[in-house]
C-alpha cells in the first residue's frame, strides 16, 4: 500500500471529536509533528471498534515539541496515528 | 449505578465466578484450560524477559544494534518473542544515552508490552501517570525519585496504536566486570519503562 | 470533549502511588477476569478495539471509580450482553 507520507515529513493532525472510540487522543489533535517512522499498516480502530470493515492502512510515530502540544515544556511527544487523522502541514494555514 | 462494580472484593470474585459458569455452560471457556493459559503465560512473559533483553544488548553490541533496528526480529536469540498467544504486536526499544532519555506510557488506555513483560504496574494503568507523564515528565520522575540531568532531552512515547514500546536503559559505570546473567539482575522493570535510570 | 479515558494532558490527577516489586495480580479475581478476557478475545467473541471501546463507554463517574480490573469486568460483561452471549439478567441477577 502507498503511502502519503515519509519519515521527516510535517503534518498536522485532524481536529476530529467523534463520540466514538477514537486513537487519536485529545492532546494531539489539530497540532502540527514531524513523521519519524512508518509503524506498519492496521485497520483504523476507530472503525473496527463499531465492526466497520476497513482496509488496512499505514500507521506513522509522530514526534511533537511538548510546546506545540501544551504550550510549555522542552520535552517530545511522540504519537503514533493512523494515515485518516493526518494531513499535510503545508498549504493548511487556513487550519486554525 | 448498582453496586455491582463496588462491591466488596468477595462479591465481585463471586461475580466473576458467575459469569465464567455462564461461559462454561454455552462451551466458550474450559476453566482448567483458563488456569493452564494463565500459568504458561506468567512463565513466559515477566520483566525478567525484558531484563535478559537488555543484559545482552549491553554485552553485545550487534545484537544491540539488531534490537534497535528490528525488536521482533531480534527477541529470539534471546529466547523471547512479542506473540504472547494473541496476535503478535511489533515492539520498539528506545535507547537511553547520554543525552536522550525515553519514557513509555498509554494516554488512552493500557498499552504495554505484555507479551514480554508480563501485566502491568498499577501506576502505569492509573490517569494520575497517564494524565500528567505527557506534560511534565520531569515532575512525574520526580515522584519515582529519579532526576535526569536537566540537559538531557526526555521523549514520551505514548503507545496509541498497534506498536508497544520498551527502553533500552542505559548500562550502569563501573560494570565492565560483569557477566550477562549478573547483569540482568540490575535491570528492573522501572527501568524498562523509563521511570527509573536502570 | 472526548471520553473519559482520554486523559493525556489532563489536569488536577495527584502524585503518582507506586508499589515496590508489586505483583502481577492482587487478587484472585482479577487473574480470572485477565484470563477470561484473553480466552473471549482469542475466540473472536469481541476484538480489542471493541474491548477498549466498552471500558470507554463507561460513565465517567463510574470509570474514576473503578479499579482497573473492574473496568474489565465490566466492558466483558458489557459485550457479552451485546454480543448475544449472555441476557443482563443471567449476567446480573434478576
Amino acid at each position: 500500500m502507498a503511502e502519503l507520507f515519509a519519515a521527516g515529513d510535517d503534518v498536522r493532525t485532524t481536529r476530529v471529536d467523534p463520540s466514538h472510540h477514537c486513537r487519536l487522543p485529545r492532546y494531539a489533535r489539530g497540532a502540527v509533528g514531524t513523521v519519524l517512522e512508518l509503524q506498519g499498516s492496521y485497520r483504523l480502530a476507530d472503525d473496527s471498534a463499531r465492526g466497520i470493515p476497513a482496509e488496512p492502512e499505514p500507521v506513522y510515530t509522530v514526534r511533537f515539541q511538548a510546546q506545540e502540544l501544551f504550550g510549555s515544556g522542552n520535552h517530545v511527544v511522540t504519537v503514533d496515528i493512523w494515515e485518516s487523522h493526518l494531513a499535510p502541514a503545508k498549504g493548511t494555514s487556513d487550519e486554525r | 449505578m448498582s453496586d455491582d462494580h463496588h462491591g466488596s472484593a468477595a462479591a465481585i470474585a463471586a461475580h466473576v465466578r458467575h459469569v465464567e459458569a455462564l461461559l462454561e455452560e454455552r462451551g466458550l471457556v474450559d476453566p482448567t484450560e483458563l488456569d493452564r493459559a494463565l500459568v504458561a503465560f506468567l512463565a513466559r512473559s515477566s520483566p525478567a524477559g525484558g531484563a535478559r533483553v537488555v543484559a545482552r544488548a549491553w554485552s553485545d553490541n550487534a545484537f544491540r544494534e539488531r534490537l534497535l533496528d528490528d525488536a521482533n526480529a531480534a527477541l529470539p536469540e534471546v529466547g523471547m518473542s512479542m506473540g504472547g498467544g494473541l496476535q503478535e504486536q511489533r515492539l520498539n526499544v528506545v535507547a537511553n544515552t547520554d543525552t536522550a532519555h525515553n519514557v513509555v506510557v498509554c494516554t488512552l488506555c493500557s498499552c504495554y508490552p505484555i507479551a514480554l513483560l508480563g501485566p502491568s504496574p498499577t501506576w502505569y494503568k492509573s490517569e494520575a501517570y497517564r494524565s500528567r507523564v505527557v506534560r511534565d515528565p520531569r515532575g512525574v520522575l520526580r515522584e519515582f525519585g529519579f532526576e535526569p540531568d536537566p540537559d538531557v532531552e526526555i521523549t514520551v512515547w505514548d503507545a496509541s496504536a498497534e506498536s508497544r514500546y520498551m527502553v533500552l536503559p542505559r548500562r550502569p559505570t563501573g560494570t565492565d566486570g560483569l557477566d550477562e546473567k549478573h547483569l540482568t539482575e540490575l535491570v528492573t522493570r522501572n527501568g524498562l519503562l523509563g521511570v527509573a535510570a536502570v | 470533549m472526548s471520553r473519559i479515558n482520554d486523559v493525556g494532558g489532563m489536569q488536577g490527577f495527584p502524585p503518582i502511588e507506586h508499589e515496590l516489586d508489586e505483583p502481577p495480580f492482587h487478587a484472585d479475581w482479577e487473574a480470572h477476569v485477565f484470563a477470561l478476557n484473553r480466552a473471549l478475545l482469542g475466540q473472536g467473541v469481541y476484538n480489542l478495539d471493541e474491548f477498549r471501546d466498552a471500558i470507554e463507554r463507561m460513565p465517567p463517574e463510574e470509570y474514576l471509580a473503578s479499579s482497573y480490573y473492574e473496568k474489565w469486568f465490566h466492558a466483558v460483561t458489557t459485550l457479552l450482553v451485546e454480543k448475544g452471549i449472555c441476557s443482563a439478567t443471567e449476567i446480573h441477577g434478576g
